[in-house]
């Protein structure tokens, strides 16, 4: 879905998520790019991200970090019904973007010269990732550092022509996957393979065995005609729920329980206990993502690439 | 290969990169003609330039090219100290 400004269309974001649990929202940066990027309202909109903006020399740089941040910022805040000031933007270990105390939703950023790709769901986990279609991959050497036996046996299959588009649809496919793991390329793009498009996409192993289940599915597609964009999502079987508005996100239980229990006359102290880490459900045959209940949240990004690149 | 300014140079001969010394200590985040392919294809380059494999999870994890000349660089002197010791 294209959105060209803060002016939305933000009620079709938010009915996306409504109907399909998820949405991606692709955008040009200069639709995004603030007329002057020293602005006194960027500070509060930008968040912890303020500082580390500030720092930033390269007038490229700068511009892309801002209006990816502006537009991940509005995509979230359409689908929670908050202002983008409300929202802070924190990086788990390796750089993962995620939104503070927002557990109801996943985000995935990307971008690639002017395109900025944002990803959201409520579903599980969700990477996106874009690349300029026509970018030269082919006979650099690339196929060696990306691709499986299995599929460099398939893209040799591949007419001339399409060979080169077939392997940037494979590096967006890595890519997207790794990011919803939270791996990165930590987790090797020749460990891990795709099919071809022309079937259910799905991963595979290096010879070309199925390597998970229904829980994932993957979409590639072409975006302003010159963009592949490849999505993974990982359906965490958590259940769904069609409200993922801030204000009315607490279980109504769980509140009354709260308020009881505040209510409630105190108790001699009890021995603690060491509280239950809750289990995220395993990507299958992939490294288990890091999940906020089993580290540190708020480290230092150590690099931008599962953000972004 | 002697020195991160030699992988700045074999990059921008191969990748076509624009990299100067200064984006030697930069996040690879912000600097502005890298990304991912570019650090993948980089990767192999080292490999046939060196004529040995590189530490590639420690050059994927690396945040600067310096720590990329560091993680290759690192491996170098591991080799060599393992040859100079007797058998």
């Amino acid at each position: 879905m294209r959105v060209t400004g803060p002016e939305g269309p933000w009620d079709e974001v938010r009915e996306a998520v409504r109907v399909h649990g998820s949405v991606v929202v692709h955008a040009q940066l200069d639709d995004w790019l603030p007329e002057d990027l020293d602005a006194l309202w960027l500070r509060p909109v930008l968040g912890r991200d303020y500082a580390r903006f500030a720092a930033m020399t390269h007038q490229q740089i700068r511009s892309r970090f801002v209006a990816s941040r502006l537009l991940l910022k509005h995509v979230a805040c359409a689908v929670i019904e908050a202002s983008p000031q409300s929202v802070e933007l924190a990086y788990k270990p390796g750089g993962r973007p995620y939104l503070r105390g927002l557990d109801q939703i996943d985000i995935s950023l990307s971008h690639t010269e002017t395109l900025l790709l944002v990803g959201l769901t409520r579903k599980g986990w969700i990477g996106v990732d874009a690349e300029l279609s026509d970018r030269p991959m082919l006979g650099l050497g690339t196929e060696k550092q990306v691709c499986t036996p299995h599929e460099r046996q398939a893209l040799a299959q591949v007419a001339e022509e399409r060979r080169n588009g077939a392997l940037v649809r494979l590096w967006t496919l890595k890519e997207a996957y790794s990011k919803a793991i939270g791996q990165g390329m930590r987790f090797r793009f020749t460990e891990f393979g795709f099919g071809p498009e022309d079937r259910t996409v799905q991963v595979l192993r290096p010879d070309g065995g199925r390597g998970t289940g229904a829980e994932w599915s993957f979409h590639t597609c072409i975006v302003d005609r010159r963009y592949t964009v490849s999505v993974a999502l990982f359906d965490a079987g958590f259940g769904d729920t069609d409200d993922t508005a801030a204000a009315t996100m607490l279980d109504d239980g769980l509140v009354a329980a709260l308020a009881e229990t505040a209510d409630a006359p105190p108790q001699a102290p009890q021995a603690p206990q060491a509280p239950q880490a809750p289990q995220a459900p395993q990507a299958p045959q992939a490294p288990q993502r890091p999940r906020e209940a089993q580290g540190i949240r708020d480290a230092k990004p150590a690099r931008e690439a599962q953000e972004t690149r | 290969m002697q020195s991160v300014v030699d992988l700045i140079q074999l990059a921008n001969r191969r990748l076509g990169t624009e990299l100067t010394a200064h984006d030697a200590e930069r996040e690879l985040a912000e600097v502005p003609c890298w990304d991912s392919v570019h650090l993948l294809r980089l990767v192999g380059l080292l490999e046939a330039e060196l004529g040995r494999p590189v530490p590639v999870a420690e050059v994927l994890e690396a945040r600067t090219l310096d720590e990329i000349w560091t993680a290759v660089s690192g491996a170098v002197s591991d080799t060599a100290l393992s040859g100079a010791v007797p058998a």
